[in-house]
């Protein structure tokens, strides 16, 4: 593995009980790089990037997360040592669909546990760092406020910089902006534009196409139980190669802003008859006023 | 001072025996209980059988059953309890069983995601469980604690079959005294639901507090 590449996996299979959820995925990302993993639901997305800091494990395959290799298994618990994991998971910073934010923390003691727990940082110095954290997102006045409090928008703010707070190396976004207000969505997509300038390594797992062609460097696109495309961003977007992915950004264009030669390019005469009512019922959502 | 009053000081005798067996099983059923189901979630298979069967012993006996075994059961193996002992002995082995399950509930209570966020941040598994799970878990689990207190301290009346000298034991013996027994039952009456009551107000309490910050 070359010095800069971050996270290497190889050829990586995932299943639950009988159920494959994907099969000899591999990818490979640089220091610097974003990675955007689009795909429909059910694709194993999630449980893809999950692999990589072992919140789940995988059967086979490997995975290098900066220098430290894990391997497939077939037990429910990381073949590393509890030491080794959580090294491993000290770098790499993770943000979730649902903020998981801890109700019973303030938004300060949020961002310092971990880095005072596990860093072994002192409590004034966590504290600063952690309430430049919170100015940089906008939320210096949220310090001391519970996170029922916030919106959801501000929570997935502050779970920004509770993931950032312990300096790790590489991000993992996991559909970071799905379960917000259409309104809110858009600060986090902020917080997350200003990471990715200042040259943060990440993996997100979006919808927000057009964000995904705007941030991403790489974007990969997972269907049916593997890799369906992958490569540069804008390519991919815009002409990927794969009728499978030619079909999935056209649905997923519908409700994006993003406008490419596939956008508005054939309506495909060669449409089957379900597909065709699933476009139907797309359409009529389409006529409702969008925020 | 009535013809009553000296009856209030007998009861009140009563009362101290109460409120420090309730207050000591209290806190040992918490302390232990809290442990057991932490171990229960990740013990090996022969202490979680071990835990299992505690509890089933506990919840199937009848109360009374299991502090007469545990009073005179023992002497036909020479070991004799004072009554004070074996109450006190009984009532924590009974809570504690009865706060592991509660407390056990709570854990599982707590969403997985909260475990994933910890996991994620590289917490060790010891600073997961004291830091993130167990705070929300016993939040969340004020009012069956409340609820469990009050029960705690009822069952401290079982004591009086051993020659416990507890609230229930000093009002029957102020009522064989009199030929107007009536009345004393009344006063023990009294402080069961003046005790009671201020377990209630402590949970609401609290609950008032934790809650603040959860909602």
């Amino acid at each position: 593995m070359s010095n800069d590449v971050v996270v290497e996996v190889q050829g990586i299979t995932k299943r639950f009980g009988d159920v494959p959820i994907f099969n000899d995925v591999s990818l490979r990302v640089h220091k610097g790089e974003v990675v955007a993993i689009i795909g429909p639901s059910g694709a194993g997305k999630s449980s893809l990037i999950r692999c990589i800091n072992q919140l789940i494990t995988f059967e086979s395959g490997s995975i290098n997360v900066l220098g430290h290799v894990l391997h497939g298994t077939d037990e429910k618990k990381p073949a590393l040592s509890h030491q080794e994991m959580q090294e491993i998971r000290a770098k790499v910073g993770m943000v979730f669909q649902n903020f998981n934010l801890f109700p019973h923390l303030t938004v300060m003691d949020n961002i310092t546990l971990a880095p005072t727990r596990t860093l072994r940082h002192s409590k004034e110095s966590a504290r600063v760092r952690a309430q430049d954290l919170l100015t940089s997102v906008g939320l210096a006045s949220k310090a001391e406020c519970y996170p029922h409090r916030l919106s959801g928008g501000e929570q997935q703010r502050v779970a920004i910089c509770r993931a950032l707070a312990m300096e790790p190396e590489v991000m993992l976004f996991d559909e970071p902006t799905s379960a917000l207000d259409p309104e809110l969505v858009g600060e986090v997509l902020d917080a997350i534009q200003v990471l990715a300038r200042a040259g943060m390594t990440m993996i997100l797992v979006t919808h927000e196409m057009s964000f995904a062609a705007e941030v991403a460097d790489t974007v990969i696109v997972m269907a049916d139980g593997g890799i369906a495309e992958d490569g540069d961003a804008r390519r991919v977007l815009t002409s990927p190669s794969s009728e499978r992915v030619r079909a999935f950004l056209r649905r997923e264009l519908r409700h994006s802003s993003l406008t490419t030669s596939l956008s508005d390019e054939d309506e495909s005469p060669q449409r089957a008859t379900p597909k065709g009512q699933e476009d139907e019922s797309t359409e009529s959502r389409e006529g409702m006023p969008r925020p | 001072m009535s013809g009553l009053g000296r009856y209030w000081i007998l009861l009140l005798k009563g009362t101290e025996v109460t409120l420090v067996l309730t207050a000591l099983s209290l806190v040992v059923s918490l302390v232990l209980g809290t442990l057991i189901a932490v171990l229960q979630g990740r013990a090996s298979r022969p202490v979680r059988a071990v835990i299992r069967a505690y509890i089933e012993l506990v919840r199937g006996l009848p109360a009374i059953l299991q502090l007469m075994l545990l009073f005179f059961g023992l002497t036909q193996f020479g070991i004799f309890l004072s009554p004070m002992v074996a109450s006190a002995i009984w009532l924590c082995f009974y809570g504690t069983a009865y706060a592991s399950v509660i407390v056990r509930t709570g854990i599982n209570g707590v969403p997985k995601g909260q475990l994933e966020a910890s996991m994620a941040l590289g917490l060790r598994r010891y600073q997961t469980l004291r830091r993130v799970v167990l705070p929300q878990a016993l939040m969340a689990l004020i009012p069956p604690l409340t609820n469990f207190s009050v029960l705690q301290l009822k069952n401290t009346t079982l004591i009086y079959f051993i020659g416990g000298t507890d609230i229930l034991y000093q009002a029957q013996l102020g009522a064989s005294a009199t030929d107007r027994p009536g009345p004393i039952y009344l006063m023990a009456a009294v402080i069961y639901i003046v005790l009671n009551g201020s377990i209630g107000r402590i949970g609401a309490y609290l609950e008032r507090v934790t809650t603040r910050a959860l909602r």
